[in-house]
């Protein structure tokens, strides 16, 4: 771990971190959004400072769309919330990595957007080091050792409602403290203690922070459930029974004295003793089956990170368990085929192309993808630029269904390996999560953090590859992906949430950055479509920067498609954080203006 | 309806015969469950937009939502925390009217919450316009409310707005949710008297005041 370490004494760094929520199966955010202006992405904002904070929202209470992005020269961190944006700045301005910092984020993000991920939930860790190495560490959830496919089935064999997405049966063993744990073993500076970077997310909890609309939206759409049969979550969430309006402060004393434990005694303090027994009592409560014993048992993994290239450029992403980064290296493969620079950005053409794309991965990934533990995935053919030729060969000018490929035909003749000599950044990307938009509604009592409901991402189906199995996990679209350039030098670092949506909406962005040489805030800004070819068609943005027009939509139908309008500045197509090395030496950050981004340098 | 009528052309002939008399006081309109409005002047489409002066209302209460979204159940919290007698429905037709002598309606439109209640949005207005004539058509009076702000306003929300104001007797508006004059503008003309309030928590001060 010598070179690991050497890690620790590079103090340039950047990091995106990315939160994803909502499955496959539950595609739509909170729907209490409001209007907002649309304008560039360098305007002057109009948000109050009053307190000293940026804010993702004006004096009227709405979210503005503006001032998201950063220039930085010594770091930059770019997330889905402001606090834990400075969480992050701060731990790298006391000395300490990337690695540290996003460790700090993650703390922050379960306190300051505990909805979206949290010390409840997992996710997927994405390192690329100043020396060349790079890592994936995987603390997705598991499922518990008791549950089976079967669990959420009535006497008939039907799915009860919602049991997979709401409740105890809902909830996986939580991989992030462990996850973050073997991190800071692993890739921390060493400069720092623990304390010192859990401090800003201890600090943030006691003093609170204030509450977005999109964070009010969120408690809002849950709002009976809060009052209901998950109490225990409005007890957190509510004020004198009310949602939090926007504007408020917000605290949390329950989890930041377990924070301060986990900062006392690590991972033990959490997955043994009395949290461990809390959060299975609290699953239990309400249905669930995990034990104290499956929370003792966790282990989080360090992976090899799935690797492709696109016009030289060098794309390092997730593996399974998650789909994210073997679709993206095989869509980026398919359209490398096309002069995509040449092309209008959200024109009828360029839309078909990668709709048809996006098709063809979706099949592969019904067909293949699972946890690699449990299922044999052809990673090698799925990522194969022999493979992507099939599918270029296949898309005409008129819109198609899509069946799975043969990608196991082409699994000896991989994407190009490739080694790094970059010395002048370090890359960290998070992606992580608590699933749905409050995950499973079971908050733990007296130690303030939410439980996932992660198992809403097995197939309930019990012939899938997918299907829930003991210790398995739950497959995802999660990928937090690093780009390089051709010498093996820092590029680009982005990832996003919302569920399937998650890779092709990375996609997108990569290839505005690649293909039209976008600033990474006007890549984020630019209105994206999503097509996994079910009924919908494609899904569009219909206003926002570049909107797809409705003469596009009816050339689109033309070819065959069906299309959805979506709106505009839609939290349905994700969150994209992401920063870019510029040829100057200074750090791009962007942040998504769809929900509460923001992106901080120095 | 018939009610409806009768208060606007009365509200309408006191506002003018206050205006003619120069006075500032509050007027009840007789007959009916209309309330009287504030601003010294009953609410009479003249282009003034007043509050509510005179308790009007009586339990016990019907709440329900109009449009689905989570707002009517917050209405809920804040009426519990008051003690008011009311049942809670969201999905009431006429034949739940019950006992009930007042009405409430919460307008906010939520697709999550039509789709949890199977129903769509013009399966929704349906629903409410039934509630609303055979509430009418009891002598009930009919409370609507808009307190999600500028949050519960957009293509789905408007759909209930002007449907549902324009029923009411007394309406309670979140002002961020009405800055661009929609429901002020249904109650102006129509006569209704309404608050605009800060927040939804201020519907724990003015709600009590509509109740004798």
């Amino acid at each position: 771990m010598s070179m690991k370490k050497m890690l620790a004494l590079l103090l340039a760094g950047a990091m995106t971190i990315s939160l994803a929520a909502c499955g496959s199966k539950t595609p739509d955010p909170p729907e209490v959004t409001p209007k907002a202006p649309v304008a560039s992405a360098s305007t002057p904002d109009e948000t109050p400072k009053d307190d000293g904070v940026w804010r993702p929202f004006n004096e009227k209470g709405e979210t503005i769309r503006t001032d998201r992005d950063a220039t930085g020269e010594n770091g930059m961190v770019a997330t889905s919330n402001v606090y834990a944006t400075m969480a992050g700045q701060k731990v790298l301005q006391e000395g300490g990595n990337a690695v540290d910092a996003a460790i700090a984020v993650c703390y922050a993000l379960g306190v300051a957007e505990p909805f979206t991920s949290g010390l409840g939930g997992g996710g997927f860790m994405v390192i690329h080091t100043a020396d060349g190495e790079n890592s994936f560490i995987d603390y997705r959830e598991v499922a518990s050792s008791g549950q089976t496919a079967e669990s959420w089935l009535d006497a008939s064999g039907n799915l009860i409602e919602n049991a997979n997405s709401v409740g105890g049966l809902a909830v996986g063993v939580p991989g992030e403290v462990a996850g973050l744990e073997l991190a800071l073993a692993e890739y921390g500076s060493g400069k720092l203690t623990r304390q010192q970077i859990m401090q800003p997310a201890i600090d943030l909890a006691n003093n609170g922070y204030v509450v977005s609309p999109t964070m009010y939206g969120a408690i809002a759409d849950e709002y009976e459930r809060m009052i209901g049969e998950y109490s225990e979550l409005g007890a957190y969430y509510l004020k004198d029974g009310l949602p939090y309006e926007v504007g408020d402060t917000v605290t949390n004393p329950d989890l930041a004295k377990t924070l301060q434990l986990i900062a006392d005694n690590g991972a033990d303090a959490f997955y043994q003793g009395p949290v461990a027994e809390a959060i299975a009592a609290a699953v239990q409560k309400h249905g669930g089956v995990m034990t104290v014993e499956d929370l003792a048992s966790y282990k989080p993994e360090e992976r090899v990170p799935v690797t492709g290239t696109y016009r030289g450029y060098q794309i390092i992403s997730a593996p399974p368990a998650s789909s994210g980064g073997t679709h993206i290296v095989e869509a980026l493969n398919v359209l490398e085929n096309y002069d995509i620079g040449s092309m209008t950005v959200n024109s009828a053409e360029y839309i078909h192309l990668f709709s048809e794309t996006f098709k063809a991965c979706f099949a592969d990934r019904a067909a293949y993808m699972a946890d690699t533990a449990f299922a044999e995935v052809p990673l090698e053919g799925l990522t194969s630029k022999d493979y992507a030729k099939t599918i270029y060969e296949r898309i005409n000018d008129q819109a198609q269904t899509w069946n799975a490929g043969d990608p196991f035909a082409y699994g000896h003749d991989s994407t190009t390996s490739f080694s790094i000599a970059d010395k002048e950044g370090n890359v960290v990307t998070v992606t992580q999560t608590i699933e749905c938009f409050w995950g499973s509604k079971i908050a733990v009592e007296g130690y303030g953090f939410i439980m996932n409901d992660e198992m809403h991402d097995f197939s309930t189906s019990l012939d899938s590859v997918n299907k829930l199995e003991p210790g398995k996990r739950p497959l995802s679209s999660m990928s937090p992906t690093v780009v390089l350039r051709e010498d093996g030098s820092s590029f680009m670092s982005v990832g996003s949430p919302g569920g399937v949506r998650i890779w092709p909406t990375v996609t997108q962005v990569i290839s505005h950055v690649i293909d039209h040489g976008m600033d990474i805030q006007e890549a984020i800004d630019t209105a994206r479509i999503f097509d996994n070819g079910t009924d919908t068609g494609i899904n569009y943005e219909s206003d926002g920067v570049t909107p797809i027009t409705p003469e596009v939509a009816a050339e689109l139908e033309a070819m065959g498609h069906t299309v959805t309008d979506k709106g505009a500045w839609q939290l349905f197509f994700g969150g994209v954080q992401g920063i870019v090395y510029q040829e100057d030496g200074t750090l791009r950050g962007g942040a998504d203006p769809r929900r509460d981004g923001k992106a901080l340098g120095f | 309806m018939i009610k409806k009528i009768s208060a606007l052309l009365l509200a309408g002939a006191l506002a003018f015969s206050l205006t003619a008399c120069g006075k500032e006081d509050s007027v009840t309109p007789p007959g009916g469950n209309a309330p009287a409005a504030s601003s010294g002047a009953a609410s009479s489409g003249s282009g003034e937009l007043t509050g509510l002066t005179e308790a009007f209302a009586e339990g016990p209460v019907l709440l329900t939502t109009g449009g689905q979204s989570a707002d009517y159940q917050m209405v809920g919290t804040l009426m519990k925390n008051l003690g008011m007698e009311y049942e809670l429905n969201n999905v009431a037709t006429s034949a739940d009217l019950g006992d009930a002598k007042t009405l409430v309606v919460v307008v906010g439109g939520s697709s999550k919450g039509l789709g949890a209640a199977g129903i769509d949005a013009d399966g929704e207005l349906a629903r409410v316009d039934e509630l609303i004539k055979g509430a009418e058509d009891a002598g009930l009076s009919i409370i609507v409310m808009h307190t999600g702000g500028s949050a519960r306003r957009g293509d789905l929300s408007d759909k209930f707005i002007a449907p549902i104001f324009e029923k009411a007797d007394y309406a309670i508006v979140v002002k961020s949710g009405d800055e661009d004059g929609l429901m002020a503008g249904i109650c102006t003309n129509a006569g209704i008297p309404a608050d605009m309030i800060d927040a939804i928590s201020d519907v724990a001060t003015v709600l009590p005041k509509a109740f004798k």
